[in-house]
């Protein structure tokens, strides 16, 4: 039996089916079994930033319709074999979802998968409550601004009000990771600090992502940024997947900056 | 303890002249010696001597009970009955307001009020978490937070009770309360005279040595 984690972040754009593709990935290369599944039905894109754009022939919907099998329509990927994908729905619109059907869905899934990875839709609309509504964990996404976190507040209020597990008694575990920090903001005190988020969020970090620019060209090019092991948002996101299946990796404080004086100095000398 | 009930029958009198008087008793004394003399006014120790001598019980300006009838009695009875029953049931009644007040009109919460959600309580709240921004709380009561609060708050309660909060809005009986008067600790916020007087609690202060 497997368990289920959404990946939200209440505000869009903040990196969170990028994260989703990064981790299930890394999750992988683990040698862990996991499926990531995209449930931003309509605006399906996960598949590109996996390099499996072409590959696509039934998607969520349909397999929730009835119309194709789980296993017709999970995808392979070509870097992990240990990686399957399930692509929204590009037609359809967010309104064919209901419970039962992704009740059923999702509990398929984590019989068959160590990890089951949701990639939830922007927003805090159905599409949303239905990402969250049967998973066990939540990995919450934000940037080190306000918006972000306060759309994030918003998520995480609504995961505790109206995840099945939640009305069952038990707790979601909430999982944070600040994604897009950029140490020399943070220095310059342009930024906010992870201690100033954590406070207003009150979960538990699970990771921090450095700005990247290699993560853009990654994310067009279908080859998720974890591949590059020279890559430090890369490195981040291999961290936090160590961290996901179990491994004690110690936090690495990316808000230091590394564009400081050691290496201006070393710059000269290249 | 030994108790005994009984009537006696009483003979009031003045002392206006002493002569007139010790021959009256004199005279009449085989029917007052079972009485009870009450002498009221001034009386002479040539009295006294000559009561005490004729082993006469007295009494000086004394006010004794006096005597009524049963029904009279009852109905005086009855009246103070009525009377401590009402009272106990207005004793009642206030202890259930009282201990209603407190039961249900304090509402203590320890959780994180995050962003979207309003809180509308009736009474006075308690809380012992963070008032994240876009969260809303109104109390009709008192309202004590005693961590940040940077959501919108509002009160119509007797008081506040309120940690330095920059962030917050907040709105004691329809006034917006200026944040920068808020100190580091908690504050009070309460309406004195129709002015809202802010108070910190705890006020940092120097003890310099003398």
């Amino acid at each position: 039996m497997g368990i289920v984690i959404a990946v939200i972040s209440g505000k869009g754009g903040v990196g969170k089916t990028t994260a989703t593709a990064n981790l299930g990935l890394g999750i992988a290369m683990n040698g862990k079994k996991c499926v990531v599944v995209d449930f931003d039905i309509g605006q399906r894109n996960l598949d590109m930033i996996l390099g499996l754009e072409n590959r696509v022939v039934y998607d969520l919907v349909q397999v929730m319709d009835g119309e194709a099998s789980v296993k017709q329509a999970l995808i392979k990927s070509k870097v992990d074999d240990n990686l399957n994908f399930l692509a929204a729905s590009q037609s359809k619109d967010k309104s064919v979802l209901n419970s039962k059907k992704v009740q059923k869905l999702v509990k398929e899934l984590k019989e068959s998968f160590d990890y089951v990875i949701l990639d939830s839709p922007a927003g805090i609309e159905s599409g949303f409550e239905h990402t969250i509504e049967f998973a066990d964990a939540a990995i919450i996404v934000v940037n080190p601004e306000v918006s972000s976190i306060r759309d994030a507040d918003r998520a995480i209020g609504i995961l505790d009000s109206k995840s099945q597990k939640v009305k069952d008694g038990a707790e979601v575990a909430k999982y944070l990771i600040i994604n897009r920090i950029a140490a020399d903001m943070v220095q310059s005190g342009e930024m906010l600090r992870s201690e100033d988020i954590l406070d207003i969020l009150n979960i538990k970090l699970v990771g921090k992502i450095p700005e990247d620019k290699g993560v853009i060209d990654a994310s067009n090019q279908g080859k998720p940024i974890i591949l590059d092991k020279k890559s430090i948002a890369g490195q981040a996101y291999r961290r936090i997947a160590g961290r996901l299946c179990g491994k004690k990796i110690d936090m690495k404080d990316v808000e230091i900056s590394d564009s400081g004086l050691f290496k201006k100095i070393a710059g000269i000398f290249k | 303890m030994k108790n005994k009930q009984y009537s006696v029958k009483v003979f009031e009198t003045t002392v206006d002249n002493e002569e007139k008087f010790i021959s009256f008793f004199n005279t009449n004394y085989t029917l007052f010696k079972d009485h009870l003399i009450l002498l009221q006014g001034e009386v002479s120790d040539k009295i006294t001597s000559f009561l005490d001598q004729k082993s006469l019980s007295y009494l000086i300006n004394t006010k004794l009970p006096i005597g009524r009838s049963r029904k009279a009695l009852e109905e005086e009875f009855n009246v103070m009955s009525v009377e401590n029953s009402v009272n106990q049931q207005i004793a009642e009644a206030e202890i259930v307001k009282l201990s209603n007040r407190l039961a249900n009109n304090l509402t203590v919460l320890d959780e994180m009020v995050r962003s979207g959600r309003e809180l509308n309580i009736e009474g006075d709240l308690l809380l012992l978490n963070r008032v994240n921004s876009g969260a809303t709380i109104h109390t009709t009561g008192n309202l004590i937070i005693t961590q940040v609060v940077e959501g919108a708050i509002r009160c119509d309660g007797h008081f506040m009770m309120i940690a330095a909060s920059p962030k917050a809005n907040i709105i004691f009986h329809g006034v917006e309360v200026d944040n920068s008067l808020l100190e580091d600790k908690l504050n009070r916020i309460e309406l004195k005279n129709n002015e809202i007087l802010i108070t910190p609690v705890i006020k940092k202060e120097i003890n310099w040595a003398s």
